[in-house]
């Protein structure tokens, strides 16, 4: 137990303090490229000895994005270029931010004004993506990008280095997909403690996150399977790491039992296949994405996925952690309520923004949704 | 991204534009209709899908931006927009893909109607909130959507990569088209095709760009009226026609030094965005009260389609304002603002659109210094009249006046 706690603890240090771990590979001599949301290439930025790293905003207020954002766009492409003008990103080679969503494609075109000592990356997905021109179009972006960091960085692009890093993150998708499923038998390990596992992913080199949760799943399996009291809840949306929200969630006995969060489970549900080219690999990675709000879905596959998890899961009802502002969650959701209903399971929408301090609105919502189970 | 035609309240010359052009959509609507009584099918098209891979076929669509911008128009805005909200569709969603979808379920709007699509045709050249209005329409009605992704292009110039993904999706929606319909392709009809929407293209430009004259013929409103029959009759001869007649009437107008705007004008703005369809009348009696004459909007341009071959049409589909990245979109205004010596920015902040808003304070700025014209901004809606303040407008527009006042002192 002492194991776990240490464990937990160690990923709750580093989820909470991106600025320690940027400081610490700066200091190594390492050279960081910040990822946008939602999809980014992370393979080939490892691939070039360059760090990753994750940048999905921060709860703050938003003040000097305000001269760039009008208030109706999410506060997670709000707050990026807030810590980005205020110095956050310091020390950083550059953002790679791909246009997947309306406030993307103007986060990078701000961005470029607004924090000018760090170059913008753009990488542009095909939506078309599953046939040859979108798996071609998707290669000739990755290509693009790949450009971009050796200009701007140096290092240099090989294909024998991306095949190394795409067996290094096909790995962690492995085991980010191992620890959802073992969580549900340690209820004791609370959505906060669950968030942080996932969030550090983004903060640290993969193949030591990888080993830090395989250690975590080593200890949890050398403990009995205690007796579960929890109501069991998946959750879905953009983000869901408010520490805030993640309390009400504890308050009130709900365990998550899986998630179709884009922070988190959606990074991992597809591998690379190894068998050839290691870009076409990449390339053909996206074009076998899915069940995602940002990614071109014309039957609307994602409500008949959430409707299958919970019923797997055996979940009491669907989280829908709705970002404000974001409109290709909101027009999902209407079509997932839908499903939900139909499927005869709760479906709850909780509005979150990266600016709340109010929470009241949430703790009610929770509260309804656990009393009228 | 559109616009509405008024009906005509007293009887207009048969031979003018504006009666050819009102008739355009009034045979629009019609013509879909008529196909759809005769059992074809028919599709809900979005305003920037490349218009000549139907007309080609000879498959007739309608289209839900105009539909919207008509019914806002109307008044009826805020009530379609209740409608698809009480169905879980947040108000933050664009109010053009609130009143489609909830047009597409109660399937009646006297304000303006229009037939039941059998597919859907989308391109998201202006937004990706196009791609999840279409999603849902196309997973309610449980009918074939195309789609044709035109991504947003972080570049100044088109790349040969884009050219080649948009050409390969093109060529593909022609074969789904022709087996959802059973129409055939005619490269011969392509090539007629092309040469009218050239044409037609050529015809707008020329009118819109008789704003350029001091005085200027025209109230720049007409054309964020007009701007309809660019968006769903470019392929057409009628449509080519009008716009001649346009003009040549704006021609006769200069020679003439008359006028459809109704005041002396005083000061000349670029207007920036999409028209508050719901204030419209307020919006417009703001700037004519005080001689303010809107003489640039980028949709001017923005349904301009001129090309020379395939890869040029494709091209143009790829430089449409909301696919351009902010030096290639804020050289494109600060064009028009030169040609059309605009003297003032006036700056729609329409809480529909993310894309167009999103980093528009930005471009504005930047055109604001470049052609040292003041900009100022206000918050409004194209179709939701909730969000919309008359006494910020009236402010904000008080404000550009005074400071384009002093500038015309200073020089
Ligand atoms: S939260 Fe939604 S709107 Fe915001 S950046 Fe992510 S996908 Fe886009
Ligand atoms: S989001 Fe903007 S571009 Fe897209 S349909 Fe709405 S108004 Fe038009």
């Amino acid at each position: 137990m002492e194991k776990i706690n240490q464990l937990l603890e160690e990923f709750r240090n580093i989820a909470e303090n991106p600025s320690k771990q940027l400081e610490k590979f700066l200091k190594q001599g390492k050279k960081v490229i910040a990822c946008a949301p939602v999809y980014t290439p992370e393979e080939i930025i490892h691939s070039m000895g360059l760090i990753p790293m994750g940048v999905w905003g921060a709860d703050m207020e938003i003040k000097e994005a305000k001269s760039y954002f009008p208030a109706f766009i999410c506060s997670i492409a709000q707050s990026i270029l807030e810590q980005g003008q205020k110095g956050y990103f310091d020390g950083i080679s550059a953002i790679v931010i791909p246009s997947l969503c309306d406030s993307l494609k103007c986060l990078g075109e701000n961005w470029k004004y607004a924090v000018p000592n760090i170059p913008f990356i753009p990488m542009t997905y095909p939506q078309n993506r599953k046939n040859e021109v979108g798996i071609e179009f998707t290669k000739a972006s990755y290509k693009r990008v790949i450009k971009d960091l050796e200009r701007i960085t140096g290092q240099k692009f090989s294909e024998e280095s991306l095949a190394k890093s795409n067996k290094i993150y096909n790995e962690h998708n492995e085991v980010m997909r191992q620890i959802s499923d073992v969580l549900v038998d340690y209820p004791f390990i609370t959505a906060s403690q669950r968030n942080d596992i996932f969030k550090s992913a983004y903060l640290m080199e993969k193949e030591n996150h990888t080993s830090l949760v395989k250690s975590l799943i080593e200890e949890l399996k050398k403990m009995p399977k205690e007796e579960n009291k929890k109501i069991k809840v998946i959750t879905s949306g953009i983000l869901a790491d408010s520490k805030n929200l993640l309390e009400i969630f504890e308050e009130n006995n709900l365990q998550i039992v899986g998630d179709d969060i884009a922070h988190e489970s959606r990074q991992y549900r597809v591998d690379i296949k190894n068998d050839g080219n290691a870009l076409d690999g990449l390339a053909l990675k996206f074009s076998e994405m899915d069940n995602c709000s940002v990614l071109f879905d014309v039957d609307k596959k994602r409500a008949d996925y959430i409707v299958n998890m919970a019923k797997v899961k055996n979940a009491a009802g669907v989280l829908m952690i709705m970002t404000k502002f974001c409109d290709p969650e909101e027009f999902d959701y209407a079509i997932i309520k839908k499903a939900c209903e139909e499927a005869k399971i709760p479906c709850i929408p909780i509005e979150v923004d990266r600016q709340m301090v109010n929470y009241e609105q949430a703790k009610t919502i929770v509260q309804t949704f656990v009393e009228n189970i | 991204m559109s616009e509405e035609v008024k009906k005509s309240k007293h009887e207009l010359d048969p031979n003018s534009a504006k009666a050819k052009l009102n008739k355009i959509i009034v045979d629009h609507y019609a013509g879909v209709q008529a196909a759809k009584d005769r059992g074809e099918k028919i599709g809900w098209c979005a305003s920037n899908f490349p218009q000549e891979i139907f007309q080609t076929l000879g498959i007739k669509v309608c289209y839900p931006e105009n539909q919207a911008a008509a019914i806002a128009a109307r008044g009826a805005g805020q009530r379609m927009c209740e409608i698809a909200e009480s169905d879980g569709y947040s108000n933050d969603i664009c109010a053009y893909a609130r009143i489609s979808l909830a047009y597409m379920k109660v399937k009646d709007a006297p304000e303006q109607n229009m037939p039941q699509p059998d597919f859907l045709l989308c391109c998201n050249n202006i937004c990706n909130c196009m791609i999840k209005w279409y999603e849902n329409i196309a997973k309610e009605l449980n009918i074939p959507l195309i789609l044709i992704d035109i991504p947003f292009n972080p570049d100044y110039e088109v790349s040969d990569a884009q050219v080649a993904y948009v050409k390969g999706q093109f060529l593909a929606a022609i074969k789904q088209l022709e087996e959802i319909t059973g129409k055939k392709w005619s490269d011969e009809k392509f090539k007629e095709v092309m040469a009218i929407s050239n044409r037609t293209s050529r015809a707008w430009l020329e009118a819109t760009s008789y704003t350029k004259y001091q005085p200027s013929p025209l109230n720049g409103f007409d054309l964020l009226n007009h701007m309809a029959v660019a968006v769903c009759a470019r392929g057409t001869i009628e449509a080519a026609e009008a716009f001649e007649t346009l003009t040549r009437e704006y021609k006769k107008a200069v020679e003439e030094g008359t006028s459809t705007f109704r005041a002396e004008e005083k000061y000349r703005i670029m207007f920036e965005g999409i028209a508050c369809w719901p204030h419209l009348r307020t919006t417009a009696t703001g700037l004519k009260s005080r001689g303010i004459n809107m003489v640039a909007t980028i949709y001017a341009d923005a349904f301009g389609f001129i090309y020379n071959d395939f890869d040029g049409l494709i091209k143009a589909y790829c430089n449409v304002p909301n696919a351009m990245n902010l030096e290639h979109a804020r050289d494109v205004r600060k064009a028009i603002v030169k040609k059309t010596n605009a003297e003032g920015l006036l700056v729609h902040t329409n809480r529909s659109c993310k894309l167009w808003s999103g980093f528009m304070y930005e471009m504005s700025r930047q055109i604001g210094e470049d052609c040292n014209v003041p900009v100022i901004s206000f918050d409004g809606d194209q179709a939701d009249p909730r969000n919309f303040s008359e006494a910020q407008y009236d402010t904000r527009v008080q404000g550009l006046m005074e400071i384009m006042e002093t500038n015309k002192g200073g020089k």
